[in-house]
């Protein structure tokens, strides 16, 4: 009860961002889709071709339409991360509302837990069934005609799983008391690092495993920090 | 209580992993910057104007910079590129001709030339006209914008009529309309209307693609391990021509020579009254196999002994309607048979070769109908030994390298060790370039310290920095032992580790005057407890 108590409350301070995020992507999501399903044209695309000739190699690559989403997405996961991580690990320093929210009769793990739950819900419920929604929409035959492949959607949940990451190492700058030149802007450059080591990445167990362990040592050096520090 | 002790032997194992991962690539980010600095005003330092040649040595530079051609009758001409002038932009380079006596028989603009060579199979390049493995594994990376995937058209009309997309998982072709409907699969024994009943290609190694001169639709040549594929997307073909099933198939080894049904003018247009169209393809057991069309024959090659070990020694192949020739070019400078078994004797090898004058030879071969070789003619010239210093070193890299390399962790030297000559040649193979590995293997190559004993002296002076800096902040003999190792494991990385977990402010111990850490309750050195704050009259809770 108190559990879910804390889970409203976390939850109410993420809607607006989770709002914000849901409808920036789909916006401008949406509207990028409609400009590239116009506009790409593979007869167009395919007019280089004409007899007796070689073909290069790079007219058979094909980036997916969806593709045009992909930064906004990125921008998005990330964007909504470091607002969240801002809003739970941050703001409370500023505004000294920690002994405010820990002198309640429920252990630093269930707030902590509480946290996390929350933005998980938060990345889930609101960049999740907008991405869901524009890759159902751009596999729909009379919107184009190839079938997006299930990797692109992957990856999508890859980008917004290193949103989560983000957050992660927002939260743990913002718990750490070291000065912001030294060890405390750690976090947000370990998350750097695993944003710029899956982009060159090709396999997908590869990504996942760098998440995973990356998520993992960030999470048990969170409920190190807020387990043990004075606030 | 429980959980925050748990919690401890997790978290703390994971901040140092983390803050040392953090600091060794900001430690390499720094020792590439020096690098490419360096390497920057290295490269501009070579391309100074250099001491003006005399009449012999531009002579022998022109030798040995011309093309060397054969007439269809085995006489050599050497052609020398004069090259592009700014006034002449546009207009094709002039070129000499001379013959094997150094003698100029003509001197003009190329495409005026009156000789015809015999022209020979060159090999798919990657980008232009070939896609090698390592393009299709990039297509799987990620990117801002997703991954790519390589897809065929089929066009009717000037419409795209068909998609054909390859599964790089399934290895296979899966056709679509525009309607967005499946038409069909694509395998290696051809096409077919469903899933259960296509068999999947072979690993995929290369292809290439064109158009022949009555159709504005591909037709690909799929390199797998063992096959050679050519699929007709239009026709829904796929016609197996060449299988070996004893070695795997070179991928830099195809080339193609009239093969494909260009038209003229095209940059690899070939004429074919002249020629036969000839695949030719190297197999692992360092068999040559041409496959030759009007008519139809395939012969296969084993290469004499006594040729194998030279180095920049290759074939080219090019059948004519008279018949088969082969171009041996080779430098008589002998590679030792284990010389990619270890670094060290690869980079001797390469100074060894660049300290000598060599000979190279170019020869023209006719081939019989058993595949026996037959030499016409052949012409030798000299390749001048390197001018300049030759790095002779243990460790034959820059200074500035050499340098910045002492500041790297010994661990690099260890991994390269381990990780044995797979991974360097893997490293030193330009083919990889894109990978992320690739560049994170050529990193450490670029940074790894290769057993300096400067190098071994910097990590015990950052030992040395560690226990004056740990000696009085020390609270367990385990940890004060871990992070002297860690130091010295590490070098500059594992000292800043160090620092940044470790610094701590120090008093002085009242009873001794020395310098103790606050992190223990006595001092390291008298023993002496932290002496306990003295009642003050407004300390109104002690008072109480």
């Amino acid at each position: 009860m108190r559990f879910s108590a804390l889970l409203r409350k976390e939850l109410r301070e993420c809607l607006p961002w989770m709002l914000l995020a849901a409808i920036v992507f789909l916006a401008l999501g949406g509207f990028f889709l409609r400009v590239e399903i116009h506009y790409r044209n593979p007869s167009w695309y395919y007019s280089r071709l004409s007899p007796g000739t070689i073909v290069e190699s790079s007219l058979f690559t094909y980036y997916s339409i969806l593709g045009i989403m992909g930064p906004l997405l990125l921008l998005s996961s990330i964007g909504l991360g470091l607002v969240l991580g801002i809003r739970h690990f941050w703001i409370p320093n500023f505004t000294r509302t920690w002994p405010f929210l820990l002198h309640r009769s429920v252990s630093r793990k269930t707030i902590l837990a509480a946290k996390l739950t929350a933005t998980m819900i938060a990345f889930v419920i609101s960049l999740g069934p907008v991405w869901i929604g524009l890759y159902w929409y751009a596999c729909r035959p009379e919107v184009f005609p190839i079938p997006q492949t299930p990797r692109v959607f992957i990856e999508g949940w890859i980008f917004i799983m290193l949103g989560l990451v983000t957050y992660l190492g927002t939260a743990l700058s913002g718990l750490n008391t070291a000065k912001w030149y030294t060890t405390k802007i750690f976090g947000l450059v370990f998350a750097a690092l695993v944003i710029f080591t899956i982009f060159p990445q090709c396999s997908l167990v590869w990504i996942f495993t760098v998440i995973a362990v990356s998520a993992a040592i960030l999470l048990s050096r969170i409920f190190d920090t807020f387990l043990r520090r004075e606030f | 209580m429980k959980l925050k002790s748990n919690f401890k032997y997790i978290a703390t194992p994971a901040k140092v992993f983390m803050t040392v991962l953090i600091v060794l690539v900001a430690v390499s980010i720094l020792q590439g910057i020096i690098l490419e600095i360096e390497r920057t005003f290295r490269l501009s330092a070579t391309i100074k104007p250099k001491a003006e040649l005399t009449q012999e040595e531009k002579r022998l530079n022109r030798i040995r910079n011309s093309a060397k051609e054969f007439l269809p009758d085995g006489t050599i001409h050497l052609v020398y590129n004069l090259g592009y002038t700014p006034t002449r932009m546009g207009l094709p380079a002039r070129e000499q001709i001379y013959d094997v006596n150094d003698d100029l028989l003509w001197e003009g603009p190329s495409d005026k030339r009156p000789f015809e060579y015999l022209s020979w199979a060159k090999q798919l390049r990657r980008y232009r006209d070939g896609f090698t493995r390592e393009q299709m594994k990039q297509t799987q990376m990620i990117t801002t914008e997703f991954s790519q995937n390589v897809r065929i058209p089929v066009r009717s009309d000037n419409k795209t009529e068909q998609i054909w997309r390859y599964h790089p998982g399934a290895k296979f072709f899966k056709g679509y309309n525009t309607s967005g409907e499946k038409i069909g699969y694509a395998g290696s024994t051809g096409f077919t209307d469903s899933k259960s009943k296509v068999k999947p290609f072979e690993e995929f190694r290369l292809f290439t693609a064109w158009c022949s001169q009555d159709s504005s639709n591909p037709t690909l040549l799929w390199q797998t391990q063992r096959h050679i594929y050519q699929i007709d997307f239009e026709k829904q073909q796929v016609k197996l021509i060449f299988e070996n099933t004893e070695a795997d198939i070179e991928i830099e080894g195809t080339s193609l020579h009239a093969w494909r049904d260009l038209k003229p003018g095209e940059k690899e247009y070939v004429d074919r009254r002249k020629y036969r169209p000839l695949l030719h393809c190297v197999t692992e057991d360092g068999k040559h196999h041409l496959l030759m069309r009007n008519p139809g024959r395939q012969l296969t090659i084993t290469i004499p002994k006594a040729w194998q070990g030279w180095v920049n020694h290759y074939h080219r192949f090019t059948a004519t309607k008279q018949g088969i020739f082969l171009s041996r070019t080779w430098t008589e400078f002998r590679k030792a048979p284990d010389y990619l078994q270890t670094r060290e004797v690869l980079d001797r090898l390469l100074s060894d070769y660049q300290s000598k004058d060599k000979q190279r030879h170019v020869e023209l071969y006719r081939l019989g109908t058993d595949g026996s070789l037959d030499l016409l003619t052949g012409y030798t010239w000299i390749v001048p030994a390197r001018t300049g210093p030759v790095v002779r070193a243990r460790d034959p890299r820059s200074a500035v390298q050499r340098g910045v390399a002492q500041f790297s962790s010994p661990l690099y030297d260890l991994a390269v060790r381990l990780l044995g000559r797979k991974f360097w040649l893997w490293a030193y193979s330009s083919r990889n370039m894109g990978d992320f590995f690739y560049s994170l293997a050529r990193m450490i190559m670029d940074i790894q310290p290769y057993g300096g004993v400067i190098n071994r002296i910097l990590s015990a002076l950052m030992m040395v920095f560690v226990f004056l800096h740990g000696w009085p902040r020390r609270t367990s003999w385990a940890k004060f032992a871990f992070w002297l190792v860690f130091a010295g494991l590490f070098n500059l990385a594992g000292l800043l580790t160090y620092l940044a977990l470790n610094h701590t402010a120090v008093v002085k111990c009242p009873v001794c005057g020395r310098r103790r850490g606050l992190a223990r309750f006595d001092c390291v050195r008298c023993r002496a407890e932290l002496p306990a704050p003295e009642r003050g009259k407004l300390d109104l809770i002690l008072s109480t």
